[in-house]
C-alpha cells in the first residue's frame, strides 16, 4: 500500500467512525423510543450529532485535557522541539505540529489531531528523562509518521466517539451493579439486554481501536525509519519501553490506543487475563524485530545492545 | 455501430488514464519542490548565521583572515546556488569553512565560553540536523519522481506535459546504490 492509498483509506474510515457512532445511538434511540415512549429518539439523535460534530474539529484538545497534554512553556525543552521540527521536516510536513508535555513519570508518547496542521506530538517527561537523543528522535519520528499517514484524525475519533462508549458503559455497568437495584419494576427483558449491551458495547469499541491501531503502529515504525533513517535508534527505545514496567497516571482506556507502547500495563482480573486478546498494540519484541529486519541488526534481549550487524 | 463504442470507449479510457498519470506527477513534482523548499530554508538559515559566527571568533582571532575569507566566500557560493547540484557543492564547502572556523575557536576557551558563542554552536548543529533531514526526504521523493518520469507510459505525459527531471541534493554513494527504502507493507 502506498502512503496516497493509506491517506485515503483513513480518510474514508475516519467517515465511516462517524457514520457508525451516528447509526448506533440512532438504534439506541429508536429501542428506548419504543420501549417508554416520549421524545427519547430526537434528543439522543441531537446530542449524538453535537457531540460527534465537536469530536470531528476538536478532538485534539478534548484528549489533551483526558490525558493531561499541555503545551510546552517558551523555553522548556529546546532539544525535544528541534527534534520535532527536524523529524517534521524528514517526513516532508509543511509545518512542525505542536509539541504537548504530559507531567507523567511513565515513558510514553502519543500524536493526535484533526489533521496534519492541527495535530500535535505529547511526550511524558518521563520519556525525556529517559531517552538519549537518538531514541528520542526514534520516538518522536514515529509519532510524526502517524501525522504523516494521517492516522491521527482516524485514531482521535477513535477515542472521542469509540473510546468514550467503553468508558460510559463501565461507569452504566457498575452503576447498574452497585447503584440502580432498588428502583421497583421495570421490564426483565429491558433490565437483561441493556447489562448485555453494556457488556458487548466496551469489547466492541476495544475492538475497534484495536484494529485501528495494531497495523499502523507497524506503519509508523516504518515510518520513523525512513524518517531519521535510522531505525536502530527507535528498537533500542521500544526496548526501554518494553522494560519498563511504570503505568501511566493518566491514561484510560479510550485514549490507550494512541500511546506509542501501551499505557495501561497492570490490567487486572478478567481484562488482565484477556489483554492479549484486546490489546490494542502489538507485542513490543515483534515490533522490535521487524526494526531488526528493517536495519539489518539485532538487540541483545537482556541488554538492548546492538549485537551483530548482518 | 459496435466499432464506433469501442472506439469511443477506448478513447474515454485512455483519456482518464492521462489526467491520472499527469495528476499522480503534478502530484510528485509538488512533493519534491516541498522537498527542496524545506532545504532551501535550512541553507538560508546557514548562510545567515555565519556573518554573526565570523563577528563572535574575530574578537577574538582577528588575525586568522583566510579562515574568514574562506568562510566568507562559502557563504556568498551557498546564496548564488541556482540548482540543487550547485547548493549541494556550496554545502559541502560552506561545512567545511565552518568546520575551520570552529577549529580555530578551539584555542580561545574564553571565546568558547561565552553564551553567544554556545548559542551560534547549537544553531550550527541543528540547521546540519534539519539539512539532514530534509535532504533525506528530498532525495526521496525526486527518487520516486524522476523513476516515475522514466517509466514507460508516463514518459509520453511526461514529455507532453513538460515535466523535467530533478537533481538530487548532495546524494551519498550509498544511497545512490541502494534507492531510499519507503515500503508500506503488511507486516503482520
Amino acid at each position: 500500500m502506498t502512503l496516497q492509498q493509506q491517506i485515503r483509506a483513513n480518510r474514508r474510515r475516519s467517515a465511516l467512525l462517524v457514520l457508525s457512532f451516528g447509526l448506533v445511538f440512532v438504534l439506541i434511540g429508536l429501542v428506548v423510543q419504543a420501549l417508554y415512549g416520549g421524545v427519547f429518539l430526537p434528543v439522543i439523535a441531537i446530542v449524538a450529532f453535537v457531540y460527534a460534530a465537536i469530536a470531528w474539529f476538536a478532538n485534539g484538545s478534548m484528549i489533551a485535557s483526558w490525558s493531561g497534554a499541555r503545551p510546552l512553556e517558551p523555553g522548556e525543552y529546546p532539544e525535544l522541539r528541534h527534534v520535532v521540527e527536524t523529524a517534521a521536516i524528514g517526513a516532508g510536513l509543511t509545518e512542525p505540529p505542536e509539541v504537548r508535555i504530559v507531567d507523567d513519570p511513565a515513558p510514553n508518547a502519543f500524536a493526535a489531531g484533526r489533521d496534519s496542521k492541527h495535530a500535535y506530538v505529547a511526550v511524558t517527561t518521563g520519556l525525556l528523562q529517559m531517552m538519549d537523543r537518538r531514541e528520542l528522535e526514534g520516538v518522536v519520528a514515529h509519532e510524526i509518521g502517524h501525522i504523516r499517514n494521517r492516522d491521527v484524525r482516524l485514531m482521535s475519533l477513535a477515542a472521542v466517539l469509540v473510546g468514550v462508549v467503553a468508558l460510559l458503559a463501565d461507569i452504566l455497568l457498575r452503576v447498574a451493579f452497585y447503584g440502580g437495584g432498588r428502583r421497583k419494576g421495570g421490564n426483565p427483558i429491558v433490565i437483561v439486554l441493556g447489562i448485555a449491551g453494556l457488556i458487548v458495547a466496551p469489547i466492541a469499541a476495544t475492538g475497534i481501536q484495536m484494529a485501528l491501531s495494531r497495523r499502523r503502529e507497524y506503519l509508523a515504525d516504518e515510518a520513523s525509519a525512513t524518517i531519521t533513517g535510522d531505525p536502530e535508534g527507535l528498537a533500542h527505545a521500544l526496548w526501554k519501553l518494553k522494560v519498563d514496567p511504570q503505568e501511566m497516571r493518566h491514561a484510560n482506556r479510550a485514549t490507550a490506543h494512541l500511546y506509542i507502547e501501551t499505557p495501561l500495563n497492570n490490567l487486572s482480573g478478567l481484562r488482565g487475563a484477556l489483554s492479549g486478546l484486546f490489546a490494542t498494540h502489538p507485542e513490543l519484541d515483534d515490533r522490535i524485530h521487524s526494526l531488526e529486519r528493517l536495519g539489518g541488526f539485532r538487540l541483545a534481549e537482556d541488554t538492548g545492545a546492538v549485537t551483530a550487524t548482518v | 455501430m459496435v466499432w464506433l463504442y469501442v472506439v469511443i470507449g477506448v478513447a474515454a479510457v485512455l483519456l482518464l488514464w492521462i489526467v491520472y498519470a499527469f495528476n499522480r506527477l503534478v502530484r510528485l513534482r509538488n512533493e519534491a519542490q516541498q522537498g527542496w523548499a524545506n532545504i532551501d530554508v535550512q541553507l538560508r538559515r546557514r548562510a545567515d548565521l555565519i556573518p554573526n559566527l565570523v563577528e563572535v571568533v574575530k574578537g577574538y582571532a582577528a588575525h586568522e583572515r583566510t579562515v574568514f575569507e574562506e568562510v566568507t566566500e562559502a557563504r556568498a557560493a551557498l546564496q548564488q546556488a541556482a540548482s540543487p547540484g550547485q547548493a549541494g557543492e556550496a554545502n559541502k564547502r560552506a561545512r567545511e569553512a565552518i568546520g575551520r572556523l570552529l577549529a580555530v575557536a578551539e584555542a580561545y576557551p574564553q571565546l568558547r565560553a561565552t553564551e553567544n558563542f554556545q548559542r551560534l554552536q547549537e544553531e550550527l548543529t541543528d540547521t546540519e540536523d534539519k539539512v539532514a533531514a530534509a535532504r533525506r526526504y528530498y532525495n526521496t521523493t525526486v527518487y520516486f519522481y524522476n523513476s516515475r518520469l522514466q517509466s514507460f507510459p508516463d514518459l509520453i505525459v511526461a514529455r507532453l506535459g513538460g515535466f523535467r527531471e530533478r537533481e538530487f541534493f548532495e546524494l551519498e554513494e550509498a544511497q545512490a546504490a541502494e534507492p531510499p527504502q519507503v515500503q508500506f507493507s503488511a507486516t503482520p
